[in-house]
Order: structure tokens, then sequence, then C-alpha cells
């Protein structure tokens, strides 16, 4: 079981960063050379995915030919392929349209190479199947991170990366620790073969201890109820491709660690963890709701949204069952591409608005220079409260048939509620920026009058969240795929000891 | 022995978390380096009193456990990294407010 496709989506961006990084002095070059990077990864990505799919066996690679229990081993099975394709898919789509944005930060020598070094933290922490490798996956997405937004165009930024960087620092501290307590009580750090080893014998006593490290560590990382006040700021004062990508698929890491350890690590404890994950998934959909109604700004206001999304994710994980699964990952998908697409729209207003931020009082009105962005947001508003025919429908429909199907009545009957709030903030967002007339404003020490205030000409391009809301609407109207995929990556869920077969050789 | 290193990860833990809780810039920062530590002494600690020869010699006895140092190589060298990028946030934060007390750093909640 060695088999090259599994490393090369990690292999491609991680060597093309120093190439970008080499190539500094040559801007445009630097940016052709970043995009042409991710489409390879990319194009690897999805052969990885076909291949996984149409085999039914996930793809597995021994680094130096080490066997897997003992050394580091990659693995490929369809979620990680699923997230992983849709990873990169959004990743690309950032540097799309990073090349058309015109923000400062864009221009920094380090701001592709950092932007190829997230796409290798993140795609490598999915294909992992070494959890202490996962710390160093997870450790390189973070520094990306707080380093692409500490240089943002924002003069918060850099307060929004400290806070943001001492948050996932107690994070990558609690993996450290579970990594520490699993390794103490079970001596192998290879997922599969710690699945088979909990298995075996779940009274080890340190091993809640390290349940609950694991737990608090992704939750810090998908910004889940209790650990979210850093996530609004932070995604807020990012430069707009960053925060797309921080706020859409960056805090889907969280979701696949949850994944994973009620499907595969933790199956015999995964009803105690999936009912904390119901409940808190259903305080984040209700306080991220409300929040997102609360905020002045449309940039926050989408990152207070993911808050309410993602709870909607863990609720779906909470409940376990195979419909539950294939809900998570159709969700998961799905608002990664809205998400993103939807920054970038708040992104393309703001880099137009007369001072560059995205708070409601500056940028009321000025849709009706960009007729375009507005139609695009509006659609990207539709799906994100799930109306057909969009494909956050699809993602609802099969969330609530799942929650049917397992009986679960009082949960889905506040999912309900929360989703109005949805409804209700995209559109008053939609109705701010586009239907009300224009108003005055005071920011800092210039005042601007209402008269005076118009577009300004150029502005960031609308091609990368176009392209994002056209596959939401395709994947709305056309939903077989994705939904046939999701069912098969929940039906592989469902068997964790394949998955261990698989990676330990039978 | 086993005792020493198990107060000697208590203590550090919890001298660390008090720091971090402080407000000012520099004790949070001496509060992420000995969680460092001591998050890298209770790595070592797991594998440290399993043998007694080292590893990769042609001593008697049962040979230790080399993975936990591999760990903890990497969690320090990681960890360095994460020191000195947050160092220069610290300065440019506190340049920039004029204050080393993280309380009046506040910026965002307006």
């Amino acid at each position: 079981m060695n088999d090259t496709l599994v490393l090369l989506p990690i292999l491609i961006p991680l060597t093309g960063a120093p190439i970008a990084l080499l190539l500094a002095r040559r801007p445009r070059v630097q940016s052709g050379w970043a995009l042409g990077v991710l489409l390879t990864a990319l194009a690897s990505s999805a052969l990885l995915l076909a291949q996984v799919w149409r085999s039914g066996q996930p793809g597995g690679y021994e680094m130096g030919g080490w066997q897997a229990p003992f050394g580091i081993a990659f693995v490929g099975d369809l979620l990680s392929a699923t997230l992983a394709v849709m990873a990169q898919v959004v990743l690309l789509m950032g540097v799309v349209y990073a090349l058309g944005s015109k923000d400062k930060v864009i221009g920094y020598p380090a701001f592709y190479v950092l932007f190829l070094t997230l796409t290798t933290g993140l795609t490598g922490a999915f294909l992992t199947g070494d959890l202490f490798n996962l710390f160093v996956f997870a450790e390189l997405l973070v520094f990306s991170g707080a380093i692409l937004t500490a240089i943002s165009d924002d003069p918060y930024g850099t307060e929004a990366a400290l806070k943001y960087f001492y948050m996932s620092l107690l994070a990558s501290a609690a993996l450290l620790l579970a990594n520490g307590v699993l390794y103490v009580s079970y001596g192998t750090l290879n997922m599969a073969d710690l699945a088979a080893r909990v298995a075996a014998d779940p009274t080890q006593p340190l091993l809640a201890a390290g349940i609950a490290f694991l737990l608090v560590t992704f939750m810090i990382k998908s910004a889940v109820f209790p650990f979210h006040f850093w996530q609004p700021d932070f995604h807020a004062a990012a430069t707009t491709p960053v925060s797309a990508m921080l706020s859409s698929v960056v805090v889907k890491l969280g979701v696949y660690g949850f994944l994973r350890m009620t499907t595969l690590l933790f199956v015999e404890q995964a009803p105690a963890i999936g009912a904390l994950l119901v409940g808190l998934g259903i305080a984040g959909v209700v306080y991220g709701g409300l929040g997102a109604i609360g905020t002045h700004n449309a940039k926050r206001m989408l990152a207070y949204s993911t808050l309410a999304q993602v709870g909607f994710i863990l609720v779906a994980i909470g409940w376990g069952t195979p419909l539950a699964l294939t809900a998570a990952v159709i969700f998961t998908v799905n608002h990664s591409l809205i998400k993103s697409a939807m920054l970038m729209l708040a992104g393309v207003v703001a880099s137009r608005a007369p001072v560059k931020t995205a708070s409601f009082q500056v940028v009321q009105g000025l849709g009706k220079y960009m007729p375009g962005a507005g139609a695009l947001f509006l659609a990207g508003g539709l799906a994100l409260a799930g109306i057909p025919p969009t494909n956050g429908f699809i993602s609802k429909l099969t969330l609530f048939q799942s929650g049917i199907q397992a009986g679960q009545w009082w949960s889905l009957l506040v999912l309900g509620f929360a989703s109005i709030f949805t409804l209700i903030y995209v559109v008053r967002s939609f109705m701010r920026i586009w239907w009300q007339p224009v108003v005055g404003f005071s920011y800092g020490s210039t005042t601007y009058d209402a008269a005076e205030i118009k577009a300004k000409p150029g502005g960031d391009r609308l091609l990368a969240p176009a392209l994002l809301i056209g596959g939401a609407l395709l994947l709305g109207l056309w939903a077989e795929p994705l939904v046939s995929l999701a069912t098969a990556v929940s039906q592989w869920l469902g068997d964790p000891a394949a998955y261990i077969t698989a990676v330990l050789g039978g | 022995m086993e005792l020493l290193t198990a107060l000697a990860v208590g203590a550090l833990f919890g001298i660390a978390i008090f720091q971090m809780l402080r407000r000012n810039v520099i004790r949070s920062a001496i509060g992420i380096i000995l969680l460092g530590n001591a998050i890298n002494l209770f790595l070592l600690s797991t594998g440290a009193y399993n043998g007694l020869a080292a590893a990769y010699t042609d001593l008697a006895g049962q040979r230790s456990d080399a993975l936990p140092q591999a760990l903890v190589l990497t969690a320090i060298v990681i960890s360095m990294g994460g020191l000195a990028f947050i160092l220069a946030m610290l300065y440019i934060v506190s340049a920039r407010y004029k204050t080393t007390d993280l309380d009046e750093v506040t910026g965002l909640k307006n």
C-alpha cells in the first residue's frame, strides 16, 4: 500500500511554496506560479478522489517504507479525499480572487507563499493518518493563517491575529497533551492502530482525558460555541481572500476531527461525544444566528453565520446515524462554497466603498453601482438560508430528513427556528446594501456627506465569487453526484474496521 | 524520579497558566514559553522510564522508547517559531497602543 497519489496533494503546494518565495522579485510570475501550483494540486486530489471512490479502497503511503503503526502513514479514505478536493477548490478560488484584488497585502512577497503553506497544512491535516502529524500540519495551518491576518490592510489585523494565535497555541497545547496521554495509554499514535487498541481496551484511566483534550482542540479549531469569541474578530480583520478561506474551509478542520473521533477513534464513546456535540451545536446555531443579526458589519455578520452553520454540522455529527453523517458531509462541502463566495462578495462591496470597510453604515446603498454583485449576493444568501434551488436547500433537506428519521424532535424544532435567523440576516444585509438609499457617515475624523458618496471605480473582480455561486447553484440543481458521494462517505465511516485493516495491512 | 518529574510538570503547568492569564504582554509570553516546556517535559516522561538502555545501541537491557524524544524535538522547534512570531506581534501591538497592558488593547471592541 504505497500509493504516491496520496502524497501529491500535500507535496505539490509544499514544494511550490519555497519556489514561490524565490520568485518574490517578480510578483506577476509569482502569482501565476501560485495559481498553477494550486491547479496541479487540485488535479492530483481530484484524481485521488476518483481513484478512491472507484476502487473502494483507501489509498495509503508509508513514509520511508516504515510499516504503518511504526512509521508515519498518510491515508486517503473517501472522507479525507472529499475534504481535500473541497478545500483545494475553495483555496484555488481564493487565489483567483487575490489575482483580481487591489489590497496592498496581496503585493507582499510572502502572500502567495503563505497561501501555499496554508494549503499544505489544511490538505495534510485531512490526509494524514497519524495523530502527531495532524498536530504538525495544524500548526502549519495556524501559523500561515495568523501571519496572513497579521499583515492585513485592516489596522486591527495584528490585534486579531494575536488573539487568534493565543487561542490556537492553547489548542495546539491541548492536541500535544492528547498525543502524550493517548501514547502513554496505548503506545501508538497511528489513528487506525489507536482505534483498534482503544476498542480492545476502553478501560484505560487516561482515555477520558485524551478524548477531552482532543475535543477542546477541535472545538477551538472550528470555533464551536464556548470557544468562538476570537472568531468574528479574526475572520473580519483578515484581508478578503484570506478571510474567505478561514471562514469556509479552515474551520472544517475541526469538523473533520469530530467526524474522525466519533466514527473511527472512539466509536464506543461516540454517543456521549455526540450528545455534547448536539448541545454545543444547537447553542452555536442560536448564538451565531442572533450574533449575526446584531452586527453592523457584513464581514462580521458572515463570520457569526459560520458559527451557526458549523453548529448545524455538529448537530448532524452528534446524531451520528448514517443519514445524519451524509447530511454532515453535504453540509460541510456546500457551506464551504457558499461562505467563501459570500465573504468575497462582501469584500468586493468593501473594496468599492469610500472607506475600505464592510460596515453596513459605510456600504449602505452602494449596491446600486454593482448590480452583478447584488444578484450573486442574493443567490448566495438564499443558499446560506437553504432556499431552493440552491445547494443550501439540499444540505438542510438531508439534515432535517435525518433528524426526522432519528426522531430528534426538540432539536429539530430549535434548528427550524434558528434557520429563520439565517433568512433574516442575509435578507437584511442585502436590503441595506442594495435597496436602501445612501446615508452620510463619519469615519475617524472625516465626515462623508450622503450626496458625494459614490462607489469607487475598479475594485475587486467578481470572477471567483461568480464561479463559486455558479457551483452552488449547480450543486443545487444537479445534486445527485454530491449526494451519492456523501452517502458513500457515510458508508465508509460506518465501517471503521475496513479502514483499520486497510491501513494496518490486515 | 517519577514523582519528581510529575511534580515538576505540575508546577510548570501551574506557573505557566498563571502567567498566561496576567495582563502584561511580557508575562503572558513567558507563560507561553513555560507552557511549551511543561508539555515537552510531559511528553518526555511518557517514554522516559520504560527502558534502561538507550535506543540503537548494543547495551544489554530493555531498550528505552525513542519516539517521545522525537516528538519533543519537533514540538520544541514548532513552539520556538510560535514564540518568535508572538513576540513580534506583541511588540507591534504594544508599540501601537503605547502600553504593555493587554486590557488596554481594545481596538477591536469598537
